[in-house]
């Protein structure tokens, strides 16, 4: 799989399962994405923070201004207490997709 | 999720600037990366904007993702839209006006419209009141006067109809004697079932009963809450009490709630009486009825066709006046607007016109316009604005332009109309004194609202379209100020112009029209002479009038008491002025055989005192005028006019013939002995100066009989005419002196000049020849200003070339020719365009029209000269501008 284009909802679980671990700015959120699935998923700008601000809207993330080490002024991202709920959610569903997706591709003929 | 839309919005400067940094400083870091592996920052900055494209458009998709983008958009387009408005504020304010001209005009009109056409009758269920007409001649004409015969067919089928009403139709007045304050007042006769039929409101008491409609019922009497108000105080325990009206005692059964109207306000209503078994054949009142619940009109229509065939049967139609066509209920408000409907459907096509004239010169000025903003459009696309984007953008803008002209409109039309109004409310039912009852109601607001939003996008597609298909790459590389304009935007905007002369054209000629009817109404020999002239109306409605020698005694006091006052010149009476409605009479001819018809024919018919021919300066033909002797005790006489000597003697003498009137309608109309024709006099236009003069029969008032006098007394108030040496006001006083003494207190009302009278009875010509004028003349000045725009417009764009013109030898004149001439070729296009559609349209202007046909040269000629002087001027003012220009300055504007 090349740098694909993501489905929208498959983005916003990978926003929300990254927050998860530890609040993150946009560049990082990206990086984390792109080195947790090796390169698969590349997260640009243009698709990163039309997901963020959506997010954002539902409240399921929220950003603060932060600064970086070198005194840049950054928007750091940390998940919701309705945005965790909504996490395990996404994550029952995506498992039962994943569930059903497999075992159709696995069948034996 | 709204709430999140809301709070963005209230914020959104300190949003945006968030977003922005926020965007920024993802960037950079990507930047420093390519950076730290020794990239140079431009480089950098290019390698990621190649990857990840630009930052204005990450800010654009994220906007887009938001809760409510759309909206968003379309707000931001708004601000925009405000700021490139207020950089230009005068195309704005040019552009502002002439929408507001537009949209006012149309405002104007629909605010009449609405409360005439559309707004129903302020009754309940109004859509059920009819009134019960039917034809009276051969020529089958509705009318609206009836006979009892006739109501009887309608209240007799009692399946359809309800609440059958008779009333007198108005003018009446009543006076309020007793006291030491004795007033004319309105009043009306009306039958028990007026009041239900429109359910009129009581605030206090009841209506009349069956029992008290009944002929020799006790005498009581309704009135107004006005008049409750200003005369008795709002006293609480009117009713019950005694008033007295026309020197009679009255009860006062009720007092009506003021939400009671009526088209010309009553003050006192009292049982009209009629004998509902009555077989006289005489159209003495109006009939009024509620179709009953379910019924449609069209079954009622259907239904009374086949009573009308029984009637027929039951009365032979030359003795009941039934002419050809059938007893016809027609909805009550129809038949009130029936005379203005055709004119204002005009006005409003003619509005419309405006309108689009209006946007047409909009539509032009932004064509103009967006030449100039070429390349700020062009860059907007070149940092991603899609050409929808574009296209809203810029239709938002002219949305704004057309709301803010429809506000302008809306004040300007409003108050302009009511302005006119005042001054002339044209006789048109329905708007209340002066036109108090055209107001600024939800549903004239909603008009403006909405032909502004639609003239908005409507002038503004094109322009944006046109501006949407720049090609970048030509507009980018081309200079500021000198470009090749495309062929297809000239197209257009000479196209709007052609258009625009041509609909000017269109309305300048119905406008012409309308001043040639103007002028020829004011030119036509009346047949009387209004100069000079007072009338007053003293209403003689009391039981001791009601007997002709009390009236012959009355008329003789006065004229004798008026007639030595210092300054008049001669005095009459006459139970109707000139020109205001007046009553038929069938008359019989002495030693002629009857043919089919039982009686000879029909006239107007007037009783007058002895000097009406000399206030009104009428000519004697042959024969003699009334003197003192043709009295109760002298023959019977009768005078004529030339139309009625013509027609029923045409090749002999009518003078000395003797005829009858009324013979077959009973009494009190018929009379036991003939009169004989003592004089015939010149015609008067008494149907209005419009209409040609008909069959009159003058008759003294001193030979009336008595039953007729009675009626006359009780409906028509007694008209006196003074004929002044002076300004005819200047006597009132004196005059009113005089009638109070000779009648012993009675009030006179109705004060108004002849001239008055005469204006009054073409007050509506001159509301719609105003209306049209003010409409062609801003027509005309839009599409002047339309013209004159188109050519200062080229002349501005090719100074350069008349420069390289003139140094190269090129006169004046030359430069005059290049310039106006093509302008002045589209002003003939539009013009004849514009003398087609005229040929075509104003056939629906005929009947608007007197003295001058619908196709009459002559306007025409008139009109296309007169567009050829104002095209002319609109074309050679900017070119002659042009020729001021020197070459070297022309041809240093780079």
């Amino acid at each position: 799989m090349a740098k694909s284009d993501l489905l929208q909802g498959t983005l916003d679980l990978l926003i929300l399962r990254t927050l998860e671990q530890r609040p993150l700015h946009g560049v990082g959120i990206s990086d984390r994405i792109e080195q947790v699935t090796r390169h698969v998923f590349v997260v640009g700008p243009g698709s990163l923070f039309p997901a963020l601000h959506r997010l954002a809207e539902k409240g399921w993330i929220e950003g603060a201004w932060g600064e970086l080490e070198n005194g840049r002024r950054v928007k750091v991202y940390s998940l919701t207490q309705p945005g965790r709920a909504q996490l395990v959610q996404e994550k029952r569903n995506w498992q039962r997709v994943f569930t059903a997706m497999n075992q159709v591709l696995t069948e034996d003929a | 999720m709204w709430w999140a839309f809301l709070r963005r919005w209230l914020h959104r400067r300190q949003v945006e600037q968030d977003l922005g940094a926020e965007i920024q400083a993802h960037f950079e870091i990507l930047i420093e990366r390519h950076v730290a592996k020794g990239l140079s920052y431009e480089d950098a900055r290019l390698a990621v904007q190649l990857e990840f494209g630009n930052p204005e458009q990450v800010k654009q998709t994220v906007r887009e993702a938001r809760v409510g983008a759309a909206l968003d958009a379309g707000l931001q387009d708004v601000r925009h839209a405000w700021r490139v408005l207020r950089k230009s504020p005068g195309f704005t304010i040019v552009a502002v006006f002439t929408l507001a001209l537009g949209i006012g005009a149309n405002t104007a009109v629909f605010s009449i419209v609405n409360v005439v056409l559309l707004q129903p009758l302020p009754y309940r269920e109004p859509d059920r009141i009819v009134q019960l007409e039917s034809p009276a001649d051969e020529s089958g004409l509705m009318i609206r006067y009836i006979s009892i015969p006739k109501v009887t067919a309608f209240r007799e089928q009692a399946q359809i109809f309800e609440h059958v009403a008779l009333y007198y139709p108005g003018g009446g007045r009543m006076n309020l004697t007793g006291g030491d304050r004795p007033e004319q007042v309105a009043g009306m006769r009306v039958s028990s079932e007026y009041f239900p039929l429109f359910a009129a409101p009581l605030a206090f008491g009841r209506t009349f009963t069956e029992n008290e409609d009944r002929p020799g019922g006790p005498q009581v009497a309704v009135i107004s809450n006005g008049l409750w108000h200003h005369r008795y105080g709002a006293d609480p325990g009117i009713v019950g009490k005694s008033i007295d009206i026309g020197a009679a005692p009255y009860t006062v059964i009720g007092v009506l709630g003021p939400g009671f109207h009526w088209d010309s306000p009553i003050d006192i209503w009292v049982p009209l009486r009629a004998n509902p078994n009555s077989l006289s054949h005489s159209h003495d009142y109006y009939a009024a009825a509620r179709l009953k619940p379910g019924v449609s009109l069209e079954q009622a229509t259907a239904a009374m066709k086949v009573v009308s065939e029984d009637f027929r049967r039951k009365f032979p139609p030359e003795v009941s006046f039934f002419g050809h066509g059938f007893l016809t209920p027609e909805r009550m408000h129809d038949v009130l607007v029936k005379d203005v409907r055709p004119a204002l459907r005009l006005l409003l096509g003619t509005v419309g016109f405006v309108l689009l004239i209006a946007c047409a010169n909009v539509a032009n000025l932004l064509l103009a316009r967006a030449s100039g903003r070429r390349r700020e459009i062009a860059i907007r696309s070149a940092v991603g604005a899609g050409r929808h984007q574009i296209i809203r953008q810029l239709l938002t803008e002219s949305t704004l332009l057309s709301l803010a002209g429809g506000v302008v409109g809306l004040f300007l039309g409003y108050f302009g109309l009511r302005a006119l109004l005042l001054i002339n409310p044209g006789n048109i039912p329905l708007i209340g004194e002066h036109g108090a009852g055209v107001t600024m109601d939800r549903h004239v607001l909603a008009f403006t609202l909405m032909i502004s939003a639609l003239t908005g996008i409507f002038f503004g597609l094109i322009p944006a379209m046109q501006a949407s298909r720049t090609d970048l790459s030509v507009t980018l590389k081309e200079s500021d100020t000198r470009f090749s304009v495309g062929g297809r935007q000239n197209r257009a905007r000479r196209t709007l112009v052609v258009a625009e002369i041509a609909l000017a054209v269109v309305l300048l000629v119905g406008s012409a029209l309308m001043l040639r009817t103007y002028m020829a109404l004011r030119a036509v020999q009346p047949g009387f002479d209004a100069h000079n002239v007072l009338t007053m109306g003293m209403s003689t409605d009391e039981p001791r009038f009601y007997k002709t020698d009390a009236v012959a005694q009355l008329v003789r006091s006065g004229t004798e008491g008026i007639g030595r006052l210092p300054g008049v010149e001669a005095a009459a009476t006459t139970s109707s002025l000139p020109l205001e409605p007046i009553y038929e009479m069938i008359f019989t001819i002495e030693g002629r055989p009857l043919s089919k018809l039982p009686y000879h024919g029909m006239g107007a018919w007037r009783s007058v005192s002895t000097n009406y021919f000399d206030v009104f300066r009428i000519p004697l033909v042959r024969g003699r005028r009334f003197t003192e002797h043709d009295d109760g005790a002298g023959t019977s006489v009768v005078v004529i006019n030339e139309t009625m000597a013509e027609r029923f003697w045409p090749n002999g003498n009518p003078v000395g013939q003797r005829i009858t009137l009324g013979k077959g309608l009973g009494p009190p109309y018929e009379e036991s002995a003939p009169r004989t024709i003592i004089g015939v006099v010149g015609d008067v236009r008494d149907d209005g100066l419009n209409s040609m003069p008909e069959s009159i029969m003058y008759v003294p008032v001193t030979q009336l009989n008595d039953g007729t006098t009675a009626v006359d007394s009780q409906y028509l108030p007694l008209m006196w005419a003074i004929r002044t040496k002076t300004a005819p006001y200047s006597l009132s006083a004196d005059i009113q002196r005089e009638l109070r003494r000779a009648s012993g207190g009675l009030p006179v009302g109705q004060i108004r000049s002849m001239d008055q009278v005469t204006a009054g009875s073409i007050a509506r010509n001159d509301f719609n020849a105003t209306l049209f004028a003010v409409f062609a003349g801003l027509a005309v000045l839009l599409a002047a200003v339309g013209i004159y725009g188109l050519v200062a417009y080229s002349v501005q764009q090719r100074t350069h070339e008349i420069g390289i013109r003139m140094v190269l030898g090129a006169q004046k004149r030359d430069v005059l020719r290049i310039v106006a001439g093509s302008a002045m070729k589209l002003v003939l296009i539009g013009l004849c365009a514009g003398i087609g559609g005229a040929l075509a349209l104003t056939r629906f202007l005929s009947s608007l029209l007197f003295g001058v046909r619908p196709t009459d040269p002559g306007t025409f000629m008139l009109v296309a000269i007169g567009l050829l002087g104002v095209g002319a001027l609109a074309c050679y003012i900017p070119a002659w501008r042009a020729t001021k220009v020197g070459p070297m300055v022309a041809l240093r504007q780079e």
